[in-house]
């Protein structure tokens, strides 16, 4: 098992060389990715900004906790680019050109062939430049943020990395039973959008939905609210469950495409 | 020019004949206002309830939700993005010789291409617009001339929204890859437009700035005038000015593609 995960790991810092090599060949695109982040960042901060102008809180999040809760969300959307975004987003389009067949070819796991190959190896910056503002943020806050609020937040939040990578690799695989989805990166778009606002906006049964079917807040509301408020032992174990059940879903739906997939000539 | 107006309506034609093999487009956008004007809905809902208030710079809470939602209906009508970045990669790869060495225009024929894509859009939005004054009755076309104005205006943003990037997609003749120009534009033209947050509520300074761009008519301008938010005496005013922007941006087109078009290799970069 240790040699397994060993193999897979040193297989993925290949993966990464390589990619880092494209993507410096296209310098400009390196930088345009990093500019067109900053603008992301900018419009979000500027949209909230508007918002709190009219409003105190929104429920529990303060204008200082939405500040963190941004943060967190960048940084999921980023830590998200940087491992899977090149990969999923193009499944469709490997599936109806029949590129697929490379990935099965190859002698390892072909799910973690078609979710690890290309790393978008500019989003590394952002993410030290995002780590920084967090950490600024945890220590300019207005109360003292312990350690053990931090463990159970890098937990919670790779339980939601892990969370929104399911969620995608069940829309993106979806092309296997259409044949051609190509609308499926704007799909995922849209449902993940759920995830970057606060949690506290929604209630009734669009909550239950988005805690459970559409595990949306579970991906930066929860890990915002770990690291602010402390851990949640409930939510926690609750994110652990969606994370194995929708890590399982993964490799039910994907060993059942890979069964109606018909190469290039379908 | 019943020539040209044959050609160019066989590419909106062909492009219509695709749209309509790809159904799941208009489902997904569909999905895409209504999910939107939800997360919209909750916020400001929260931002209302929590403040006590009854308005907002003269918007009440039913009133800024059609609002909204009219700007999410044609803030997707007017983006041209995804045409712009097929562009984009024509000149990039060398694929636009085939406009060079044809009696069609490289702009014209996009244009008509990305009407043609956005029909499906056209005709499940008519629906929902047919069936707005029902849903949210006296918050907007309270009269004929307010459709009228709102299509004449829309169609205006339309023509804008495609110059504005047509301008930018030239830039590749230049630098090869310019899509990082023309996302990080689209991402910023959301809010900056208006779309999610109306242009009214942004504080004076940024609204002053935006006023001097061509921004203000590509979502706020129509919308105002389907929700009566606008005066009727200034509709001319502005569609003169929002038609000036169309020359503008025309022009500025047509130069850098000119100037674009003498250094392009008509090679794959």
């Amino acid at each position: 098992m240790v040699g397994m995960v060993l193999r897979y790991l040193s297989l993925w810092v290949s993966f990464f060389n390589n990619s880092l090599t494209r993507d410096m060949e296209f310098k400009a695109n390196f930088i345009g990715g990093l500019i067109v982040d900053i603008i992301f960042y900018s419009i979000q901060f500027f949209f909230f900004s508007i918002i709190y102008s009219y409003v105190d809180a929104l429920g529990v999040f303060t204008r200082e906790d939405v500040m963190i809760f941004l943060v967190i969300t960048f940084l999921a959307d980023t830590f998200y680019m940087f491992f899977f975004s090149g990969n999923l987003f193009n499944l469709n389009r490997w599936m109806v050109r029949g590129d697929l067949d490379y990935f099965l070819l190859k002698p390892v796991e072909s799910q973690f062939m078609v979710s690890f190959r290309y790393v978008k190896s500019y989003a590394l910056i952002s993410i030290v430049i995002l780590v920084t503002m967090l950490t600024t943020l945890i220590l300019n806050y207005s109360q003292p943020i312990g350690i053990l609020n931090v463990v159970s937040f890098i937990i919670s939040f790779l339980m939601g990395t892990v969370l929104w990578y399911g969620v995608d690799f069940i829309i993106s695989s979806s092309c296997f039973w259409f044949k051609n989805f190509s609308v499926s990166g704007w799909l995922s778009h849209e449902i993940i959008k759920f995830s970057t606002r606060p949690d506290s906006i929604y209630t009734g049964i669009l909550r239950k939905v988005l805690f459970s079917m559409i595990p949306m807040v579970l991906i930066a509301s929860i890990p915002t609210r770990t690291l602010l408020y402390g851990p949640n032992y409930h939510y926690l174990i609750w994110q652990l469950f969606m994370a194995m059940t929708f890590l399982f879903l993964t490799r039910i739906i994907w060993k059942r495409g890979l069964m109606l997939y018909e190469s290039a000539s379908s | 020019m019943k020539a040209w107006i044959d050609k160019y309506f066989s590419v909106i034609r062909m492009t219509w004949i695709q749209a309509l093999e790809y159904k799941a487009n208009a489902i997904v956008g569909t999905f895409a206002i209504f999910s939107g004007l939800a997360i919209e809905f909750l916020i400001w809902k929260q931002v209302f309830q929590a403040q006590e208030l009854n308005e907002i710079r003269g918007f009440t809470f039913n009133g800024l939700m059609a609002y909204i939602f009219l700007c999410m209906i044609v803030g997707q009508l007017k983006s041209s993005w995804a045409t712009s970045i097929e562009m984009i990669d024509s000149i990039r790869t060398g694929e636009m010789n085939k406009y060079l060495i044809r009696p069609i225009s490289f702009f014209t024929y996009h244009f008509m291409m990305f009407i043609g894509h956005n029909s499906l859009f056209y005709i499940v939005y008519t629906t929902v617009l047919i069936l707005f004054p029902i849903l949210l009755p006296g918050y907007a076309f309270p009269t004929f001339i307010h459709i009228i104005g709102f299509i004449a205006a829309l169609l205006i943003s339309i023509y804008l929204s495609y110059s504005i990037y047509f301008c930018m997609v030239c830039f590749a003749f230049w630098f090869g890859e310019v899509r990082a120009l023309v996302i990080a534009y689209n991402l910023s033209n959301i809010v900056l437009a208006g779309q999610i947050i109306p242009l009214r509520l942004f504080p004076d300074s940024v609204r002053n700035i935006i006023n001097l761009t061509p921004l203000q008519f590509l979502v706020d301008f129509p919308v105002s005038i389907a929700t009566a938010n606008l005066p009727m005496n200034l509709w001319i005013p502005k569609m003169g000015m929002a038609l000036s922007w169309c020359i503008i941006m025309t022009l500025a087109g047509r130069v850098i593609y000119r100037s674009g078009i003498r250094v392009y290799g008509g090679y794959g970069a």
